[in-house]
């Protein structure tokens, strides 16, 4: 490749189609390939090498996590993707057992990550349940292609990128809308390009999955990464589902996504840092929230 | 940022700061001292001291000096580990508003005969302080109460030197005959003891030939090469 070619400069997702038809790409995976491996001076074959590795400790963090229930010291992750597998096992699903995968795999890969397990922190490690959860199990369920996964991964990647361009994908910022509604986004993306490659229902999708979880504080117990952050895990992978289905079933988003995205950036500006990931509002100094951060203090 | 900023990195939990990036501070506080480490103290600042048990942050941070890259499961076991291969260590927890939220600060002891040319105040001890900024990744701030601004993304050169006239020209020298560029350089003194600290950050690897031959200079006291962070560390 051309070492010297020009960056490719992305503000937003409107930018997207002038800029694949200058470049002459035709999907949304092959634009985002081709825009890191410019920007980075990375061969095409590197970059998709290195999602490749990607991929690969996804699909070992839900073994990883599923391989053991998952306790903390605090005791606040006791083991709940444990009793989900086992409620499903025993036919206790409310909606079948795809859905049952979907909350039970997110669930354990964030307790997973609280127990010093190994994650892939996409895009945080606090919100790290969502993509494998939603995305992976959709993958699984309707047989999709390695390689289609793969490219779906650089879609979740791409929208990611723009929302940390436009604003922010740190709790400490914005707050948990900006991990784990950015991870919903992202994950609503990808599960949207398994199946098509048009460019506004991918759209769609990723603005359903942010403005439905637009406002989330950071409010963590203890400052642990642990409540509310594992079942907001379970949330957003559900919430990813939801919203690319509706996406997929033609709905349209009325506000484009660059716009919730600054929306959420607004929101954030002005969420107090009380609720921002310093653990000094909100669930973190309730009762219960206190004295365990207490309890955490004298070990 | 970049899309593999953003689907990443694949990194032990839970948090990119106070996990991630601990190990990270260890990992390149090992490089940046360079030499077997046989006792260190570790000092955590404010949030990384308030909520090192939950995050594993003591864990990762000895896990880092060991060498274990951030993605590593046997940061669980690395105080274990430490024991095992001799490595003392021991926490100091600190509350200093005037430091950066999650900060670590590391003094190495033991260096040859308890004469420490290197920091040049004759302490025998080595000092590298750090702050872990997000996303885990992570600054150097401090080395031997020297100022300086290191994330791991280029190719270092550190050169401690009786501060006499004409050091500088020498090492541009060096580098350049080799075709070396410099992309940053500071400078820092100390008055009392006449010694000098020079920082580069380079385009490219210093060789060891290149760093063995700034060795040779009389005034020198002390090269340390490292080599810009590859991905998973």
């Amino acid at each position: 490749m051309n070492m010297k070619a020009r960056r490719i400069r992305i503000n937003g997702f409107t930018d997207i189609p002038r800029l694949m038809s200058k470049l002459n790409v035709t999907t949304l995976p092959d634009f985002f390939i081709l825009s890191e491996s410019v920007n980075k001076s990375m061969p095409r074959a590197e970059v998709i090498d290195k999602m490749e590795r990607v991929l690969n400790a996804l699909e070992e963090s839900i073994v990883g996590a599923l391989s053991q229930p998952n306790n903390t010291e605090s005791g606040m992750v006791a083991g709940g993707a444990s009793l989900l597998q086992q409620f499903s096992a025993a036919g206790g699903s409310l909606l079948g057992t795809a859905f049952s995968q979907v909350i039970c795999n997110a669930m354990a890969v964030a307790e997973h990550n609280a127990c010093m397990g190994r994650i892939v922190a996409a895009p945080t490690a606090g919100s790290c349940g969502v993509i494998p959860g939603a995305l992976l199990t959709v993958a699984e369920r309707h047989h999709i292609t390695h390689e289609r996964l793969l490219r779906s991964l650089f879609v979740a990647g791409g929208i990611g990128d723009i929302i940390s361009i436009r604003a922010s994908l740190s709790g400490s910022t914005h707050g948990c809308q900006a991990e784990n509604g950015s991870a919903s986004a992202m994950t609503a993306a990808a599960i949207v390009a398994l199946f098509v490659d048009d460019l506004s229902t991918i759209e769609s999708a990723a603005a359903f999955g942010l403005k439905n979880l637009l406002g989330l504080t950071c409010d963590p117990v203890g400052g642990l990464v642990e409540l509310p952050c594992v079942k907001r895990n379970v949330v957003a992978a559900a919430n990813a589902v939801a919203c690319a289905e509706m996406a997929l079933a033609g709905i349209k988003t009325v506000i484009p996504l660059d716009e919730v995205i600054d929306t959420m950036a607004a929101i954030g500006n002005s969420i107090p840092s009380t609720l921002r990931e310093t653990s000094k509002g909100g669930l973190a100094v309730t009762e219960t929230g206190q004295r365990i951060a207490a309890t955490l203090r004298d070990k | 940022m970049g899309i593999f900023d953003v689907m990443g990195p694949v990194m032990i939990g839970p948090s990119s700061s106070h996990t991630a990036g601990a190990a990270r501070l260890g990992y390149m506080a090992r490089l940046i001292y360079g030499r077997p480490i046989k006792k260190v103290q570790i000092t955590l600042y404010n949030s990384f001291a308030e909520t090192a048990h939950g995050h594993g942050t003591d864990l990762a941070v000895v896990g880092g000096l060991l060498g274990l890259p951030v993605d590593s499961p046997q940061l669980r076991e690395s105080l274990a580990i430490a024991e095992a291969q001799g490595m003392l260590y021991n926490f100091v927890w600190k509350q200093n508003l005037a430091q950066h939220p999650n900060t670590a600060r590391f003094l190495f002891y033991d260096i040859r005969n308890g004469n420490n040319r290197e920091s040049g105040d004759g302490s025998g001890t080595f000092s590298i302080t750090g702050n872990s900024i997000g996303g885990g990744n992570v600054r150097i701030i401090e080395i031997n109460g020297h100022r300086v601004d290191y994330s791991g993304y280029h190719d270092v050169l550190m050169i401690t030197y009786q501060d006499v006239p004409g050091m500088i020209g020498f090492i541009g020298d060096t580098l350049g005959v080799r075709h070396i560029n410099i992309a940053y350089m500071s400078l820092a003194r100390d008055a009392v003891e006449a010694t000098a600290m020079a920082f580069l950050k380079l385009d490219a690897p210093c060789p060891p030939e290149c760093a063995d031959v700034l060795r040779a200079n009389p005034n020198v006291f002390n090269v340390i090469t490292i080599n810009k962070l590859g991905d998973g560390i």
